[in-house]
């Protein structure tokens, strides 16, 4: 029985989650998406809100029906997403863009399911576009990760973009 | 500057300088967003006294703020003393915006409320009804947007929006509730000349089943009035391009349905139109009732605002200099809708027009590209061209304005640019031509 609250058990999970999150990466820059959605749990959900710069001591309401979402994806719309990066008529990316992700920070800590682990990370997207120019986008990352046999499976992604304006015309990339 | 050769409406021929030049670009500040009517936030997004909204009207900060007696005032949004910026929030409610530099604070309608050692270093003689926010001229609200303009000598807001008001009516008033606007601002950069996305939305029909192939594609249900992946087939009767509307366009399919048909599952909105129409029928009359309300229509709104009933996006583009702007959308919704229905619109616009939509993501390289294209020494001589459908428009039953068939035609950007040169000529308002052309002859021609 996986225990994260156990020293060795929570040492392997570190490693192996640590693994895992550069192994996600370098799938993602080599543009491997169909082996990254095996990376995914059926029910995965991945999430990133809209934000806006508020006054530390704003008390207005929040917004009727809701802030709204950049992502609010199950695996059918990642599925979606990938099909149009395949379709093979998605200009924005031909020739391709250098894309290349640096994972850090990474921290395992025990979920509340006994065969799932959350992790927090910190991913930053070097993306060198068509036009030259180098965008960089930043986001911290809380995922939980859950165990089928001997592999971690991702199961949700919350995601916290750090721009408050896009510096990008699109985000034809996965966090 | 003179930009009569710059622009050639009989031909469709624009010079490409007007998306670069940097004199054409300090002169749209004054003449085009210094002049016209620019939308400055939605009445739903500031509902109680004190609360503000942050925004610009062309490269200018303004903030827009909810009085205590239901009106809204807008301030340029810049201290009197030295020049700080007053309010670094996007939105919020404040009951005063102080200022970090120095500290003066100003009440929610403006006055200079508190000055920091006001007896000790000014002696008590400073006049503070003089040093008050500055206002903008002219603010005014129409069915719930709000506008703002630098200009006191502007016409009405009214009168600005002309016979435009008969296609805004389709989704500012189809219902009694009115419209709003969801969620948070999507703001994002793209690397272009602000006219670009501008002639985009208000007319190019032309480059949806070219540009936006990839995700139709993925998207398979999608059918958008006949336009199909590849550009290979357009059919033409399903839609309008409607311009000579004082700049305005609208372009509008005509079946009262297709606006819903990019969401994945329809039927809920379907409903919604379904058990609506009578009431939006004895509102707006037949023809919009039956034939607008519920289709995909793009509403341009000179300068800078489009919304696309239907998409149920709501967007402007802040100028940051001749090859750059800001975007900002925000989905809309419809209040009589069921929360399930305004929930999945909101939801939406992560599949569609948001910041990671599937359509979205197609355009902003396209032009940055046309914008980078204008650059060069050679290509700023260079010109571009709108002629597609040249001089094959005219009045149509039923509906205001200078009329082309279908969704594919460059009519509308060929307006859009007209009314710019119009006012890039205009060294003041009354040298501004108004036309609306072809009117209704009465309100009963509406109810036709
Ligand atoms: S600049 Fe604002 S208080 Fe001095
Ligand atoms: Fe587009």
């Amino acid at each position: 029985m996986l225990d994260l609250r156990q020293e060795p058990a929570l040492h392997d999970a570190v490693t192996a989650l640590t693994q895992r999150l550069y192994h996600e990466a370098r799938l993602l820059d080599e543009e491997r998406f169909e082996d990254w959605l095996e990376l995914l749990c059926e029910d995965v959900s991945y999430h990133m809100a809209l934000k806006s710069r508020r006054f530390r001591a704003d008390r207005s309401a929040p917004i009727a029906v809701g802030a709204g979402n950049v992502f609010n994806d199950n695996f059918a719309r990642l599925k979606l997403r990938i099909d149009r990066l395949r379709s093979g008529f998605v200009w924005a990316e031909d020739p391709p863009n250098f894309v290349r992700r640096v994972v850090s920070n990474v921290e395992v800590l025990p979920a509340d399911k006994p065969d799932e682990a959350l992790v927090h990370s910190v991913v930053v997207i070097h993306r060198n576009r068509i036009d030259g120019q180098t965008r960089l986008l930043t986001a911290g990352r809380t995922d939980r990760w859950r165990k089928g046999g001997e592999s971690w499976f991702l199961a949700a992604r919350e995601i916290a973009l750090d721009h408050a304006v896009l510096p990008d015309s699109n985000v034809n990339v996965f966090f | 500057m003179d930009v009569a050769g710059l622009i050639d409406t009989s031909t469709g021929r624009q010079s490409r300088a007007i998306y670069s030049d940097e004199a054409v670009y300090r002169q749209e500040l004054e003449r085009v967003f210094g002049r016209c009517w620019l939308f400055l936030a939605h009445t739903s997004q500031i509902p109680k006294p004190n609360d503000f909204f942050r925004t610009y009207m062309g490269e200018d900060d303004v903030i827009v703020v909810r009085q205590k007696d239901g009106s809204v005032k807008a301030f340029l949004n810049t201290c009197t003393h030295r020049g700080n910026r007053i309010c670094r929030a996007d939105r919020g409610n404040a009951r005063s915006f102080t200022c970090n530099y120095h500290g003066w604070s100003f009440a929610p309608d403006g006055a200079l409320a508190g000055v920091p050692l006001e007896n000790e270093a000014y002696f008590g003689e400073l006049d503070r009804s003089k040093f008050g926010l500055v206002p903008v001229a002219q603010v005014a609200e129409y069915k719930g947007l709000i506008f703002g303009c630098f200009d006191p000598a502007a016409p009405s807001l009214e009168d600005y929006l002309g016979d435009a008001k008969f296609y805004l009516d389709v989704w500012l008033d189809a219902l009694p509730g009115g419209t709003s606007l969801v969620g948070e601002t999507q703001k994002m950069v793209l690397n272009t000349n602000w006219k670009l996305p501008v002639e985009n939305v208000c007319g190019d029909g032309y480059h949806l089943g070219w540009a936006h192939a990839g995700a139709m594609m993925a998207v398979q249900s999608m059918d958008l009035s006949g336009l199909s992946v590849g550009n290979s087939s357009a059919n033409l009767e399903g839609g309008l391009s409607v311009a000579g509307l004082n700049g305005h366009m609208a372009l509008t399919s005509l079946d009262g349905v297709s606006g819903y048909a990019f969401y994945p599952e329809p039927k809920p909105m379907l409903d919604y139109l379904e058990a609506n129409r009578p009431v939006a029928i004895e509102r707006l009359g037949k023809t919009r009732g039956e034939q607008l309300w519920g289709s995909q229509i793009n509403i341009t709104i000179f300068p800078n605002l489009q919304f696309l009933p239907g998409l149920n996006w709501f967007r402007v583009y802040h100028p940051k200099g001749p090859g750059q702007i800001e975007q900002w959308t925000w989905a809309m919704v419809e209040n009589d809708m069921p929360e399930q229905v305004k929930a999945t619109i909101l939801d939406n616009q992560c599949l569609t027009f948001g910041l990671a939509g599937l359509f979205d993501n197609d355009d902003g390289d396209n032009l940055a590209a046309c914008t980078e294209q204008s650059r060069g020494w050679r290509t700023a001589q260079m010109d571009v061209y709108t002629n597609m459908a040249l001089g094959r428009s005219g009045p149509r039953e039923g509906f205001p304005g200078d009329i082309a068939a279908g969704l594919v035609s460059e009519h509308n950007q060929r307006y859009f640019y007209r009314r710019w040169q119009e006012h890039m000529q205009a060294s003041s308002w009354s040298e501004v031509p108004t036309y609306n052309l072809n009117p209704l002859a009465s309100r009963e021609a509406v109810d036709a």
